[in-house]
C-alpha cells in the first residue's frame, strides 16, 4: 500500500498552535507565557510558509484538502495573531483558558487551509467549540450567554453540516476543487437548497442575519477579551470560509450569489437598524458587527449574474478583504475597551451581582432599554427635564458630572443626555464596556486605548484619516459598482446609517470631562494601534495576500 | 515642480497636526498661519515652469495638459494612486483654498489674541458687570446688549415696515440664553456661564481643524486618481463636522453638524458608486486618462453621471439637495463658514464640471434639461426665501444655493461659454462670499444679534463696515465691473444660446439675479440705513487687522471683475 506524502512544512503554523494548546495545559503558571510564545511562533511560521512557494497536501489526485497559498496562509497568520492580542489583553486566568484559546486558534489555522468541505466544517467546529467555555462566565447572565451561544451554535452547524451533506449526495465529491465540475450537471432544486443552506450556516460565524442574534446577547455578557476574540478572529473564520466554499467550490453557482444577496441585504438591514438604538458600548459594536458582515458578503452577490460570475475572483478577494480590515478594526475596538473597563476580566472569579431585572433589553434585540425596575431608569424614561435636575443632584458628587456627559451628550432630547445624570446610579457590575456615556472624556484619561478606539471607530464609519475602513469600503464598492450596483447602493446607504451612531460614539470620546480610567495592556494597544497605521498607510499588505485569484 | 505639488497638500496638513501639538502654547496660532501661508506660497508657485507636465493629444489634436503631474504608486490592486496634477481648472480653486485657509488663520490668530487682551482688561478692572460672558461672542448667548434688544420688536413694530413678519431678535438662531444653559453648564448664570464656549471659541484646535480642511480641499482639487479623489473628499468631513459641532452656535450646532455629515456622506458614497463604475468601465482610474478617452461608454454613460450628479449636487447644493447648507452655515463659526461657501461648495461644483462631465459628457448632456431645470428653480427659490429671511448669517448662507444654481444652470447649458462662465461664477462666488460671512460674523461679534429687525444705523455708527458690506453686497448681486457679474451674465447668456426652452431658463435665471439685488438692497437697508439701532450703537469700526484679513478679499473681487480675460484665458487651457 503506497502511503501518501505529507508536507509538513505546510502544516508547520498547525503544529505550533496545537502544541500550544497542548504547552498550555501542562504549563501551569506558565500557561499564558507558553500559549503566546506558541501562537507567536505559529503566526510567524504562516507568514514564512506564505512568502515561499504554494504548498498543498492531502491529496485526492489533483484535489487537495490542505493548501498552504497566500491567502490561507496570510488568513492563518492573522489568526495567530488576533489570538495573540487576546491573549495579551486577558489579564490573569486559569490555565484551561489558555488551553482553550489557543485550540480554538488551531482551528482557525486549520480553517485558513481547508479546502474540502469534511476539514472545512470540522476546522469551523474547532475554532467554535471551546469558546462554548469560554463565553459562559459564572452566574445566571454568563450561563444565558453561554447557553445562547451553544444552541444558535449547534443549529448554525447543523445548517451548514445538512448543506455539506446535499452538496455532497449532488456532486459526489466533497472537495471544494471537485464541487464546480461536480455540480454542473446536478439537480438544480438539490444544489440550491445545499448551498443555501451551507452558507447560512458558515454566517453564523460571521454573525450574519438571520442567524445573528446570538452576537449582540453574548458578546455583551462574555468576558471582554472573549468578545474580543469572537468579534475578530471568531468572524474571520466565518468570512474566511464562506469565501473559500464559494470561491473554491461554488463559483459557478447563481444560487451561491443570490445567497450571498440575500444574507448582505438583511443583515444590513438588520444591522444598522438594531445599532441605532444602541446604548451601550459592547452591543452597538455588535449590532453595527452584523451590519458589517452583510457588507464583507455582499461583493459575493455578483456571482448571482452570468456576468458577475467572471468576476469570481475580484468579488472572492473583495470579501476577504474587507473581513481582515474589518477584523483588525474590531480586534483594536475590542482591545481598547478591555484596557478601559473598570473590574478585571476575571473568568473564572467570583460570581457577580445577581440580574436586577427579567431579560434586558439586548436580549430581545431593539432597544437596549435599562432593566426595568431601577428607579432611575423609570425616571429617565418619563420626566427628561426633571431628570436631569436630580441627576444633577446625585451625580455632583460622583467622579463624573453630568455637565460632562451633557455638554457631549448627542442631539437635543436624545439618550445619551436623558440619561447623563444617571451614570453613577446604574452601572452593573457584569456590565463589560458598560454604557457609552461612561466613556466620555476618556481621550484625557486614557490617551492610547481612546486613540486606538477612536481609530477604529471612525474605520469603522469608513472615514479618512482611519484609511484601513475607507479602504475596506473601496474594496467592496469596485466589485460592486462593476455588476451589482444596486447592492452599492444599499452598502452606500448602510453606511450612511452607520455614521449616524459611529460619530455619536467618537464624540463621546473626544468630549466631556475625564474620569479616572485603567491604564493597561499598553503593549498590546500600541501593536493593535500598530497594524492599524500599517494596513491604513500600506493596505497592499492586506490586498497582496487577500487576492484569492492569483 | 512635483514637489511643490505636495507640498501644497502636505503643508496644511503637518500645521494642522503642528498646531495640534502646541495646542497649549500662545503661538500656537501663527504656527497654523505659517503653515498656512506656505501652502499659499507653494500653490502660488506652480504656474512657474508650466507645460512641463505631458501634452495630451486626442485624435491628433492639443486638448490641453496639467501643467505638472506626480504619481506615487500606492494600492495598485484598488486602482489608488498618490498622484497629483494641476491645470488653470485645477489651480484657480487650489489657489482660492490656500488662500481662505491662510485668512481663516490668521483670523484665528488675531482674535485670540484680541480676546486674550480684553479678558486681561477685564481682569483688571475687575467688575463682573462689564465683562461680556466670552461666549457671547460668537454665539449670541445671554448679554447685556441682547437683553437690550429685546425691547425693540415691542414699541418697533409700528416703525418698521415688516415688523409682523420679524422673529422676536434674541430668540432667532443666535439670541436669548441657550435654552439647555442652565442645566448643561450646571453654574448659576453669571460671568462664568459662557466661560468654556468662550475657552473653545479661541481654541487652537479650531485652526489645526481649518488646516485639516484645506489639506483635504487642496487634495480634492489636484489629484488626478478617482479613488484618491474620493478618499480625499471623504476627508474633508470629519474636520468639517467637528468645527460646526464643537465651535458653532450653541442652539443648533448638533443638529446642523448632525445634518451635514449625513447628506454629505450620503451624497459621496454615491458619487464613488459612479466613480467605481467608471473605474470598472474603463479600466483605469486616472482621470487625465479617462478625460482623454472620452469618458465611459454610451450605456454607462447616464448611470454614471446620474450617480456623480447626485453625489456632487449634494454638495454644491443643487436646488431639493441644498436643506443641510442653511443650517450649517448658520450654526458654524465665521471661519466655518467662510470655508464652507468659499472651499467645500466648490468641491461640489468642480466635482460636476471636471468628474461628473468629463467622465460621463453623454450622460452630462442627457442630463442637462433636468439639471438645468433644478438650477433654474434653485434660483428662484433661493431669490424668494432671501426675501423672507430675517437672519443676516441665514441671508448670505441661502443666497449661496442661488449663486450655485447660476454655476450649475451654466454648466448644464453645455456650451463651452457656459462652461466658463460656470468656472467664473464658481471662483467669483468664492471671493465675495467668505467676504460676506467675515463681515456678517464682524457685525455679530460687535452688536450680538444677526436680527436684520434688531440692527440699523451701522452706516452711521460704523462707516467704514458698512462700506465693505455694501461692496460686498453689490459683488453678490452682480454690479458690473465687480467678480460677480461675469459668472452671471454669461450664465444667462449661454442658456439663451441654446433657445427653446432654455430661453425659459434664462429667463429665470435673470429674474433670480433681479431677485438677490431686491434681497441684497433690503439687506443693506435693514443694516445700513436707517437710525442706529441700540445694538449698533458704539460699536467699534474695522480695526486694521481686519482690514488685512479682508483686503485680499476686496482685491481679488475688484480684479475679478475688472479684468476676467487671463483668467478665462486659464480655464481655455484647461483639461476638461
Amino acid at each position: 500500500m503506497r502511503v501518501q506524502d505529507i508536507d509538513h512544512a505546510a502544516l508547520l503554523p498547525l503544529y505550533l498552535a496545537a502544541a500550544a494548546a497542548v504547552l498550555a495545559l501542562l504549563a501551569g503558571r506558565f500557561a499564558k507565557g507558553a500559549a503566546m510564545t506558541g501562537l507567536a511562533a505559529a503566526a510567524g511560521a504562516a507568514v514564512w510558509v506564505g512568502l515561499g512557494p504554494d504548498r498543498a497536501t492531502f491529496a485526492v489526485g489533483e484535489w487537495h484538502s490542505y493548501v498552504a497559498d497566500d491567502a490561507a496562509m496570510g488568513t492563518a497568520a492573522l489568526f495567530a495573531g488576533l489570538a495573540v492580542l487576546v491573549a495579551a489583553v486577558s489579564g490573569r486566568q486559569a490555565g484551561e483558558y489558555w488551553f482553550l484559546l489557543a485550540a480554538s486558534a488551531a482551528g482557525g489555522i486549520a480553517l485558513a487551509g481547508a479546502r474540502d468541505l469534511v476539514t472545512l466544517v470540522v476546522a469551523v467546529e474547532t475554532l467554535t467549540l471551546p469558546l462554548y467555555v469560554l463565553v459562559a462566565r459564572p452566574g445566571r447572565a454568563g450561563a444565558e450567554a453561554g447557553t445562547t451561544f451553544l444552541i444558535a451554535s449547534v443549529t448554525a452547524s447543523a445548517t451548514a453540516l445538512m448543506g455539506a451533506a446535499l452538496l455532497y449526495a449532488a456532486s459526489g465529491t466533497v472537495h471544494l476543487a471537485g464541487l464546480g465540475a461536480g455540480l454542473a450537471d446536478a439537480h438544480a432544486g438539490l444544489t440550491a437548497a445545499g448551498v443555501a443552506l451551507l452558507l447560512a450556516g458558515l454566517a453564523f460565524k460571521l454573525a450574519a442575519a438571520p442567524l445573528h442574534s446570538w452576537a449582540p446577547l453574548v458578546l455583551e455578557r462574555a468576558p471582554l477579551p472573549v468578545a474580543t476574540y469572537l468579534a475578530s478572529a471568531s468572524k474571520l473564520g466565518g468570512a474566511a470560509a464562506v469565501t473559500w466554499v464559494v470561491y473554491f467550490g461554488l463559483a459557478g453557482e447563481a444560487s451561491a450569489g443570490i445567497t450571498a444577496a440575500v444574507l448582505s441585504v438583511a443583515s444590513i438591514l438588520i444591522g444598522n437598524l438594531g445599532a441605532l438604538v444602541q446604548r451601550r458600548t459592547v452591543p452597538l459594536l455588535a449590532w453595527s458587527g452584523i451590519a458589517h458582515a452583510g457588507y464583507a458578503l455582499a461583493p459575493l452577490a455578483v456571482l448571482a449574474t452570468a456576468a458577475g460570475r467572471e468576476q469570481a475572483g475580484p468579488a472572492a478577494s473583495a470579501t476577504l478583504a474587507y473581513a481582515v480590515f474589518f477584523v483588525l478594526l474590531e480586534a483594536g475596538a475590542f482591545a481598547a475597551l478591555t484596557a478601559v473597563r473598570p473590574e478585571t476580566a476575571d473568568l473564572f472569579a467570583a460570581d457577580p451581582a445577581p440580574e436586577p431585572g427579567p431579560g434586558p433589553a439586548p436580549a430581545t434585540g431593539i432597544g437596549a432599554a435599562p432593566a426595568p425596575g431601577t428607579e432611575a431608569a423609570t425616571r429617565a424614561a418619563t420626566d427628561t427635564a426633571t431628570d436631569r435636575e436630580t441627576g444633577a443632584q446625585v451625580a455632583s458628587a460622583e467622579r463624573r458630572t453630568p455637565k460632562a456627559d451633557l455638554q457631549s451628550g448627542g442631539p437635543r432630547g436624545s439618550v445619551l443626555k436623558a440619561d447623563a445624570g444617571n451614570a453613577g446610579l446604574q452601572r452593573r457590575d457584569d456590565d463589560p464596556g458598560g454604557r457609552i456615556a461612561e466613556l466620555s472624556g476618556l481621550w484625557k484619561a486614557a490617551p492610547l486605548p481612546a486613540a486606538v478606539l477612536l481609530t477604529a471607530v471612525i474605520g469603522l464609519a469608513g472615514l479618512p484619516p482611519a484609511l484601513a475602513g475607507t479602504f475596506a469600503k473601496v474594496a467592496v464598492l469596485e466589485v460592486l459598482a462593476s455588476s451589482a450596483v444596486w447592492l452599492a447602493v444599499v452598502v452606500a446607504a448602510g453606511a450612511v446609517v452607520g455614521l449616524a451612531y459611529y460619530l455619536p460614539l467618537a464624540r463621546v470620546l473626544l468630549t466631556g470631562r475625564a474620569a479616572a480610567a485603567p491604564r493597561r495592556y499598553a503593549v498590546a494597544l500600541v501593536l493593535a494601534g500598530l497594524a492599524l497605521a500599517a494596513v491604513s498607510l500600506a493596505p497592499q499588505l492586506v490586498l497582496d495576500f487577500t487576492s484569492v485569484s492569483r | 515642480m512635483g514637489v511643490m505639488l505636495i507640498l501644497a497638500a502636505a503643508l496644511p496638513a503637518a500645521g494642522a497636526l503642528a498646531v495640534w501639538r502646541l495646542r497649549r502654547r500662545p503661538y500656537a496660532h501663527w504656527i497654523g498661519a505659517g503653515a498656512a501661508a506656505l501652502a499659499f506660497a507653494a500653490v502660488a508657485m506652480l504656474p512657474v515652469g508650466r507645460g512641463s507636465g505631458a501634452w495630451l493629444v486626442a485624435d491628433g489634436e492639443l486638448t490641453g495638459a496639467w501643467w505638472h503631474q506626480v504619481s506615487i504608486e500606492w494600492a495598485p490592486s484598488l486602482h489608488l494612486e498618490f498622484s497629483l496634477a494641476v491645470d488653470g481648472v485645477s489651480w484657480t480653486l487650489a489657489l482660492l483654498t490656500a488662500l481662505l485657509g491662510v485668512l481663516c488663520c490668521v483670523h484665528n490668530a488675531v482674535g485670540a489674541e484680541q480676546r486674550a487682551a480684553d479678558l486681561l482688561g477685564a481682569d483688571r478692572a475687575a467688575s463682573a458687570p462689564l465683562q461680556v460672558p466670552a461666549g457671547s461672542f460668537e454665539t449670541g448667548g445671554p448679554s447685556p446688549a441682547a437683553r437690550r434688544v429685546r425691547g425693540v420688536p415691542a414699541d418697533g413694530a409700528s416703525g418698521s415696515a415688516s415688523g409682523s413678519l420679524q422673529e422676536p431678535p434674541g430668540s432667532f438662531e443666535t439670541g436669548g440664553p441657550f435654552p439647555a444653559a442652565a442645566p448643561v453648564h450646571g453654574v448659576p448664570s453669571g460671568a462664568g456661564g459662557g466661560e468654556p464656549e468662550g475657552d473653545r471659541w479661541q481654541s487652537p484646535i479650531l485652526t489645526a481643524l481649518l488646516l485639516a480642511v484645506q489639506a483635504a480641499s487642496t487634495l480634492v482639487f489636484l489629484t488626478d486618481n478617482l479613488v484618491l479623489f474620493f478618499i480625499a473628499f471623504e476627508a474633508v468631513l470629519l474636520p468639517m463636522w467637528a468645527i460646526i459641532h464643537r465651535y458653532g452656535d450653541p442652539a443648533a450646532r448638533r443638529r446642523a453638524a448632525a445634518k451635514f455629515a449625513l447628506f454629505t456622506v450620503a451624497g459621496s458614497l454615491l458619487m464613488a458608486t459612479g466613480l467605481f463604475i467608471a473605474i470598472a468601465d474603463t479600466g483605469t482610474a486616472d482621470l487625465g486618462a479617462i478625460l482623454l478617452h472620452g469618458g465611459v461608454g454610451d450605456d454607462r454613460s447616464l448611470l454614471v453621471f446620474a450617480l456623480l450628479a447626485l453625489g456632487f449636487a449634494v454638495k454644491a447644493p443643487l436646488w431639493p439637495f441644498h436643506s443641510w447648507l442653511p443650517d450649517a452655515h448658520t450654526a458654524a463659526p465665521t471661519v466655518g463658514s467662510v470655508l464652507l461657501a468659499g472651499v467645500l461648495l466648490k468641491l461640489g461644483t468642480y466635482g460636476l464640471i471636471r468628474v461628473a462631465g468629463g467622465l460621463a459628457p453623454d450622460g452630462a448632456a442627457d442630463a442637462a434639461p433636468v439639471l438645468a431645470a433644478l438650477a433654474a428653480l434653485g434660483i428662484l427659490v433661493a431669490g424668494l426665501v432671501c426675501l423672507r429671511l430675517p437672519e443676516i448669517k441665514r441671508l448670505i448662507a441661502y443666497s449661496s444655493v442661488g449663486h450655485m444654481g447660476f454655476v450649475v444652470l451654466a454648466f448644464a447649458a453645455g456650451t463651452e461659454a457656459g462652461v466658463r462662465a460656470a468656472l467664473f461664477g464658481n471662483l467669483a462666488h468664492g471671493l465675495v462670499t467668505p467676504l460676506l460671512f467675515f463681515l456678517a460674523g464682524a457685525l455679530k461679534a460687535r452688536t450680538h444679534t444677526g436680527s436684520l429687525g434688531a440692527l440699523g444705523g451701522l452706516r452711521l455708527a460704523a462707516p467704514a463696515l458698512a462700506g465693505l458690506l455694501g461692496f460686498a453686497a453689490l459683488a453678490s448681486l452682480g454690479l458690473p465691473g465687480l467678480a460677480g457679474f461675469w459668472g452671471e451674465a454669461f450664465t444667462v447668456y449661454a442658456a439663451a444660446e441654446r433657445g427653446g426652452a432654455w430661453l425659459g431658463l434664462a429667463a429665470a435665471a435673470a429674474f433670480g439675479a433681479f431677485l438677490a439685488a431686491a434681497y441684497l438692497l433690503r439687506m443693506l437697508r435693514r443694516v445700513s440705513h436707517g437710525p442706529v439701532a441700540p445694538a449698533v450703537y458704539g460699536i467699534g469700526d474695522v480695526s486694521a487687522a481686519e482690514a488685512a484679513v479682508w483686503a485680499p478679499l476686496v482685491a481679488g473681487t475688484l480684479l475679478l471683475g475688472l479684468v476676467p480675460g487671463p483668467l478665462l484665458a486659464l480655464f481655455s487651457e484647461g483639461l476638461l
